[in-house]
Parts: C-alpha cells; structure tokens; sequence
C-alpha cells in the first residue's frame, strides 16, 4: 500500500541510524561480514517489523567508515549523507561496497572523531515519533579526543574532550544535549577496553555495549541485538 | 555487564542481551548456588560519589534519586499483603554498582503455550481472569500499567494444575492515572496502543495527560482478549496503522463473529473511541462469569455481518521465538522481601497474579533448571495466523 493509501492520522515513526564502521586494517577479516550485515539491514528490519505488526514511517541510513588521524588524515574519515531507503539504496550500497579495510596504523583509532560526528548527525525532528540509533564498530580503542586536532581536515566541530562529547549526548534535562533523549541509543560493538566499555558504557545514557574481540564480526546475534533495540522501542 | 562478570556478588552465567527488553540488557546469573535474572537499567545512570560538584552532576543525581522514588513509590502502592497480593513476584535485589541500577530477581524460566485459542472455554476464562485480576491490582491502587502487551504477561500452568494463569509484568514505563510521562518519554506499543495514548504522543489538543487513565490498559486488554480467544488481533482497513488509528478515524474494529454476543458487547465497549465508555476492570471480570461467555461459536449466514474484503488480518504481534535463551526474556519485579512460596497460585479458582516489574520469561525453557519447581512457565506464542473464519 502506497504512503498516499495510509490514513493521514496513523502514527508516523522516524527511524534514524548512523554505522560507525571502524575500516582499518586490522578490520579486514571481519569488514566484509559487517558490510554484508549493513546491506541486509533494511531488509531484516523491516522483516521484524513487520512480524511485531508494525512499520517504519522513515528509515534513514548514515555511514561514517573512520580510520586514524595520526596515520591519514586524509582517509581517516569518509561518510555519507542521511540516506533514505529503500529510495536511496544504492547509494547506500556503493558507497558501503567501497569501503576496504586498509591502514589505520597502530592502534588506538579515531573512534571518538567517528562518534562525536555521530551524535551531531542532522537527526529527523519530526513525525510524531523518533528513534536515533548509532552503531559503532571497531576492534581497538581510541585516540583521546583532540590528540590530533591539529591535523588537516580534521573536523573543527568536534568536542576537544570526551567529558564535553558526554555533554552532547546528554541526559534527561541536560541543557548542551544535541540529540533527543527519548529517541537515542549508542550500540557498540567494542572491545572491553576504555573509552568503550568506561567510561562510555558506564555512565553514559541508553548504551549498549556488546564486547568484541578483535577478529570477530558482526553476526547473526549482533544483528538481531541492533534490530531488536529498534523494533522493540517502537 | 557481560557474560562471566560479577555484579554485586551476582555472576553473570549467560550472554547479556536486549532482546525484548526496551531500555535494558538482561541475563541470567547465579549467587550461592541460586538462580537468578539480572536487568541492567540503560537509564538513569548514577553519577560516581566521588564526582565533582557541577550542574551537570547535580541534574544527574536529582535524576537518579527520582528513579529510585519512582520505583519505591510503585513498590509501596502495590503492596504484597494486598488481596492477591501472595502471587506478587517480587524482586530479591535493586542496587546500583557504578553509575549502574540494576535489579534481580529469581530466574523463571518458561516454554510456550503455542495456541491459547485452542484452550477449551474454561480455561480460556481462567486465563483471562487471572490476566484481569492482575490488571485489576494495578488500578486499585490508580496505576496505569502502561505498555499492556503479550509480551507483558507471563503466562504459568503447574505440573499439577489444571488451568493456565497469567502475570502481568514489566511495570517500568507505569504511572499514576492522570499523571503520565511527557508525549516523547511516555512508553506504549504501537500496536496495543489506546486511541487517546496515540493522540497524546501527537500532542493532539484534545488529549490532555489527565484522560491517560486506567482506560488505556483497558483497550489493550480488549485487544489481547480477542488475541486470545480467537488467535488473531480485531481486523480493521488497512490504510489504518493500528487499532487504535482506525478507532481514533471513527472506524469500527471488526471483532471475530464466532466471540459470543457477550464477549462481543464486552470487547466493543473496551475498543471504543472514548476512554470514559470502557468498561472497568471489575466489570471485565464480571463477564467472566460463564465459560460459555468465552467460546467461539459458528453462526449462520445472515446472523452477523460478514468480513469486510478489504479487511485483512492484523498480524499477530509479540509472538514468542522458538529460539534458545538468548531471545527469551524473564522480566524482575522491584520489591523489598522476596516472593512467599507459599502462596504460589493455585489454579482452581484462579487467584489474581501480578509481578511487578517483571521482564516477559524465555520463550523456551533454559537447558540448565535450577532447583526442582512446582511450576512452569509458559509464554503465549499465537504461531497460527490462518485466517479465521468469520468477522462481524
């Protein structure tokens, strides 16, 4: 049934989601399985949904593949526009079939940069319900904030420290929060190690923290646990 | 929180997951040889004792002392001494470690009752009942259970019982009738969701926080009703998203001809567009008075009206996963003493059961048992979705 179909007063829900997908060398034996998930993803989701008897008003998709600063700042960071699907896939597919897991150096990455980029996404403000997901995928920890400030083409918008990131993604009645309480959710697919699983899992809002061990991906489970926190919350 | 960690004194046996869970991750965990669920909250979080004094910590910790006041509140309003009350489930733990809350308490664990339509009309009644005497213990005290759903009731049958019967659980997202959360923070399904929540979360002007009452678990109960006799959701036209989209349009909802007239009446009185025309909880149980009340009949030709064409069957949502544990769920409730065991339910006559709080239970029951139970746990998984035969 087309959109024109729908009864105008039948609740509308946004559904926005940002892949921070950590495309550093280290990343290569497990990128292609993360690739693939991505791809299914509208597909999978919209399976769930509809078993739940229910449906997406809006699905967009973002992609931020990051590397490291300190080692290219020139690649350290390639993202795509909101985009809409399943108007807008194959945008989505090209952009996320291109990602290769090269370079990155040694460890740790510019996750932060990655997630700080995130949680200033130009999220959908209206329709009567919203839901604001980042995921964020990586085998290593990161680089504190600012470490490479200095470097070329690093973004000038993003916070110098994580205790200023933590006041952006905010609380309940936070006054400096960029994102809407109600509707956000941070997955990390981390490993148990700072600033992932602490402070981050720790003491920030609405984060999920599934640990990783380098050299394993994204699987079925994982999926599920990212659909899951979507359909779910609807 | 993941598999193998220690939480205050409690390991952590199972892969944390948020499997049904909202805003929380759950597992299973052990402590002195016992079994247990675990729930870690996602929100609030604590700040740190030793954080240094700033708006933003102050802001949080006022946050987290409201939590905590919230959850108490509930707990002193649903009072285990209360009639019925010796079937509350009740939490054996609530702490926080770290900026963490979390809550704990004894493992369940469940298999599914695949078709509750094929029950006989007895012990559908029964199900009912006990599903609605715990609804009923909620609203005696003017709390809004909230996000009333299949998957909000847990769902028990003893070895040696006869009869199924229902706790309502998961009491998270409850509130005081008239007092809800604001429009974005307020929680619902969109599926069970009352014409007037739909409204509010549109921030219709109409629709002031005062008509969020007792009247909105009332039409989710007139759904799942209809779910559980018939096996399917009241159909409506599909341009309506849900329900309560077509009620709020004006619309019927096209209730199974096969529900008796009884049942009929009953189930087009909880669906109606205005909150105020529902009926009570206790008038939900008074029409449970005869199984007959709860039987599918086959009318003849002319007798009711028929199925709409373009009405197509609004699927079954909230079904159980024939999956391990993982996509399971046992919900904790939030309480100071631990549940009696000795007043587990008995099934004849049904007693009112309510857990507060209480994650929905696994949809399969967990290889590993702990102690040998008296009871079981079933969760209502609808996996027929034919369609049925008939639709007034």
């Amino acid at each position: 049934m087309s959109n024109a179909e729908q009864y105008q007063g039948n609740l509308q829900y946004a559904v926005d989601i940002v892949l921070c997908v950590d495309a550093t060398g280290s990343m290569h034996p497990v990128l292609d399985t993360v690739k693939s998930s991505a791809l299914q993803f509208h597909d999978r989701l919209d399976d769930v949904m509809a078993k739940k008897g229910k449906a997406i008003s809006q699905l967009r998709l973002k992609v931020i593949a990051f590397r490291d600063f300190g080692d290219d700042a020139s690649t350290a960071i390639q993202q795509t526009d909101f985009l809409q699907l399943p108007a807008q896939a194959r945008n989505f597919e090209e952009f996320v079939r291109g990602i290769e897991a090269s370079g990155g150096g040694d460890i740790p990455e510019s996750g932060l940069e990655a997630l700080a980029l995130a949680i200033n996404s130009p999220w959908e403000t209206g329709l009567d319900r919203r839901r604001h997901v980042i995921v964020m995928f990586t085998d290593a920890p990161a680089h504190a904030l600012g470490t490479h400030a200095g470097t070329q083409s690093y973004p000038a918008s993003i916070p110098r420290s994580l205790d200023d990131l933590f006041e952006q993604w905010g609380y309940a009645r936070s006054q400096t929060a960029v994102m809407e309480q109600s509707a956000k959710r941070l997955v990390l697919f981390a490993p148990d190690l700072a600033p992932w699983s602490d402070p981050i899992a720790e003491e920030w809002d609405l984060t999920l923290h599934f640990a990783s061990k380098a050299g394993q991906g994204l699987e079925e489970f994982e999926m599920d646990e990212i659909i899951e926190t979507i359909a779910n919350s609807l | 929180m993941k598999q193998g960690d220690v939480i205050g004194g409690y390991r952590v046996t199972t892969e944390p997951t948020n499997a049904g869970g909202g805003k929380c991750i759950w597992a299973f965990a052990e402590k002195g040889g016992h079994q247990y669920f675990i729930k870690r909250f996602l929100e609030p979080k604590r700040p740190r004792d030793d954080a240094a004094d700033s708006a933003s910590v102050r802001i949080r910790r006022q946050l987290a002392d409201e939590f905590e006041d919230r959850h108490r509140t509930i707990m002193n309003r649903l009072r285990p001494d209360a009639r019925g009350g010796g079937n509350l489930v009740l939490a054996t733990d609530f702490f926080h470690e770290g900026s963490t809350y979390y809550k704990v308490t004894e493992r369940i664990d469940t298999s599914s009752l695949e078709k509750p339509q094929t029950l006989e009309p007895r012990h559908k009644m029964v199900l009912l009942k006990t599903l609605g005497n715990s609804l009923k213990q909620l609203h005696d005290i003017d709390v809004v259970h909230g996000d009333l759903k299949p998957l909000n009731v847990l769902v028990q049958k003893r070895d040696d019982a006869t009869f199924h019967t229902a706790k309502l659980i998961d009491f998270d997202d409850s509130y005081i009738a008239g007092n809800p959360p604001e429009p974005d923070d307020i929680a619902g399904d969109s599926v069970y969701g009352a014409p007037e929540w739909r409204r509010y979360m549109q921030r219709d002007g109409s629709i002031g926080p005062e008509q969020l009452t007792c009247a909105v678990d009332v039409f989710a109960l007139g759904l799942m009703t209809h779910l559980y006799l018939t096996g399917e959701l009241p159909h409506h036209d599909r341009r309506y998203g849900s329900p309560a989209d077509a009620v709020n349009a004006g619309e019927h909802l096209d209730l199974d001809t096969r529900l008796s007239d009884e049942m009929l009446g009953l189930l087009r009185a909880m669906t109606a567009r205005a909150p105020r025309s529902r009926p009570r909880i206790a008038t939900f149980l008074k029409s449970l008075s005869d199984p007959k009340v709860c039987a599918l009949q086959h009318r003849r030709p002319g007798t009711a009206k028929a199925t709409s064409p373009a009405a197509k069957p609004t699927p079954a949502p909230e079904t159980a996963k024939p999956s391990g544990p993982r996509t399971s769920r046992i919900k904790t409730n939030l309480a100071s003493t631990p549940r009696p065991r000795a007043a587990a339910p008995s099934p004849e006559p049904p007693r009112p059961a309510v857990a507060e709080d209480t994650p929905a239970p696994p949809a399969t029951p967990p290889a590993a048992e702990g102690p040998a139970e008296r009871t079981s746990r079933v969760r209502i998984n609808l996996g027929d979705r034919s369609p049925r035969r008939g639709s007034s």
